[in-house]
């Protein structure tokens, strides 16, 4: 699921209009991935009030990801003469090419990956008076992921245009080729049980409310659902086996998850309008049939500059997110050899109790002499998590077994009409 | 469904009367010059939120936001 775009407001001509948007992402973990997406939309803007765009992404992701796997808890042994002091593993997806160990017997192992991933998007509506339908479409293909979907929404403008009453619904046809084939689950990954595409169904749900409270003020409330079914597995991630006493990771198998996942949100916002600045401010609560809940508070901060050196109608938009969650009930960062094994189990580390803090802004201008806006944004992420279980043993009982990430963003975005 | 998802559920019900109850004072055509202004938005930078969205979809176990349906990927 569930990457939404949204439609960027298209200044308004007699004799309609368009809009160019092109954006550059530069995304960075400390020691891990790398990913680099420019993407371009436009937007044409009839005098009826229609409106149809069109977007082009690109995602070139490279660097490493942990694997699910523990520490080995050994360190790695000293080769004679020098030279690289790695063991390879099995790539992810992109093929080709192998991952390393890091030489320091606690770290988390990682596995190096690269993968291209282009999508395109399309996107309609049209006002008929208070009511404003919207369609849009989805096509996204990387190495081992296809993505087809579809959405439609419904918006209906009563009493006096303060209040909004906004229904919709979308679906995706999705579909996992692992790079070198499907895994057999909770096993040996290096049994392959085939090469034909797994396919993954999304269906989702949405009813939301918005009101005008005054001349500043307004909210929203927002409740979705989505069911997912099919191959929701990991294909890459593995769980690590622990030796009783020692704690030592003696092997590895595949992890395997549920073939359904429902999926339940409410978002509460609220934009509030001071004398010149404007205060954003949301709340996210999510919650899961695997036992995943989550809350999310985001708050920005719009401060209007004015006029500066760099341009006009300035503004800087700092911004705070803190982000919660609860493991899912299948979690595990390990299993102890010769103990059941459960039937869906994963050690991937997004599923765990994890936190994400959020510090960063946006400083938005137009440049004289030219008739676009230009905005960048600056985020430091950190995310982190509950390293010490109480259901490792021996010397995995020593090691973080998640350690905080450090993660940087820069965000060019250039918006101008055509 | 848990007492928890009840709660939150009823929270979001009672705002949402609540912000219908306010709504009642009615905000004249005249006073919306600030309401009309492009920033006046629950997403104001739509770029930047669907780059947003797309980093936090890959990076925790969450979904959800302003909008319904978009792409998967195999990031997540």
């Amino acid at each position: 699921m569930l990457l939404a775009t949204g439609l960027p407001a298209v200044a308004r001509a007699d004799n309609g209009s368009s809009q160019l948007d092109a954006s550059l992402l530069l995304y960075g973990e400390q020691g891990r991935a790398k990913v680099y997406e420019p993407t371009v939309r436009v937007t044409r803007l009839f005098p009826d009030g229609q409106s149809l765009s069109g977007q082009l992404g690109l995602d070139v992701i490279t660097g490493a990801t942990p694997s699910g796997a523990l520490p080995s808890g050994v360190p790695p042994p000293v080769v004679p003469g020098g030279g690289d002091n790695v063991q390879t593993m099995t790539a992810a997806s992109g093929g080709g090419g192998g991952g390393s160990s890091p030489p320091d017997s606690g770290a988390i192992p990682v596995t190096r990956f690269h993968d291209l991933r282009a999508a395109l998007d399309l996107d309609w509506q049209k006002p008929f008076g208070l009511i404003t339908p919207a369609l849009g479409g989805h096509f996204s293909r990387e190495r081992d992921y296809q993505s087809i979907g579809g959405n439609a929404k419904l918006s209906l403008s009563i009493l006096h245009h303060l209040t909004t009453l906004t229904a919709g619904a979308g679906f995706n046809r999705d579909d996992v080729f692992p790079s070198g084939g499907t895994r057999l689950p909770l096993s040996d990954s290096t049994i392959i049980i085939g090469h034909a595409w797994n396919p993954k169904r999304v269906n989702s749900g949405m009813v939301g409310f918005s009101q005008i409270l005054s001349r500043r003020w307004m909210v929203g409330v927002n409740g979705s659902l989505s069911v997912e079914d099919g191959y929701l597995t990991e294909p890459y991630k593995v769980v690590s086996l622990m030796d009783p006493s020692s704690g030592l990771t003696v092997g590895q198998i595949t992890e395997n998850r549920p073939t359904r996942r429902n999926r339940r949100d409410t978002l509460t916002s609220s934009v509030y309008h001071l004398t010149r600045d404007i205060l954003y401010l949301s709340h996210r609560y999510y919650w899961d049939d695997w036992g995943v809940t989550s809350n999310t508070v985001d708050l920005k901060y719009r401060h209007e500059l004015g006029e500066t050196e760099l341009g006009r109608d300035a503004y800087l938009q700092p911004h705070l997110r803190y982000y919660t969650q609860t493991p899912a009930d299948f979690f595990t960062f390990g299993l102890v050899q010769g103990a059941p094994v459960p039937a869906v189990l994963s050690s991937d580390e997004r599923l765990g109790p994890l936190r994400t803090a959020t510090l960063g802004a946006t400083l938005g201008f137009t440049a004289f002499g030219t008739p676009g806006e230009w905005s960048i944004r600056a985020e430091y992420i950190r995310q982190f998590g509950k390293g010490h279980p109480g259901n490792v043993v021996g010397v995995q009982r020593d090691f973080d077994l998640f350690p905080p990430v450090n993660i940087g963003s820069l965000v060019l975005a250039y918006s101008i009409p055509l | 469904m848990s007492p928890r998802a009840r709660r939150m559920w009823s929270a979001a019900l009672f705002l949402l009367v609540l912000a219908s109850s306010a709504g009642c004072a009615t905000v004249r055509p005249w006073d919306r010059d600030l309401l009309a202004e492009k920033k006046m938005s629950f997403t104001p930078n739509p770029t930047i939120q669907a780059v947003d969205e797309h980093i936090y979809f890959s990076k925790e176990g969450s979904t959800g936001s302003q909008e319904v349906g978009g792409g998967g990927c195999g990031c997540n």
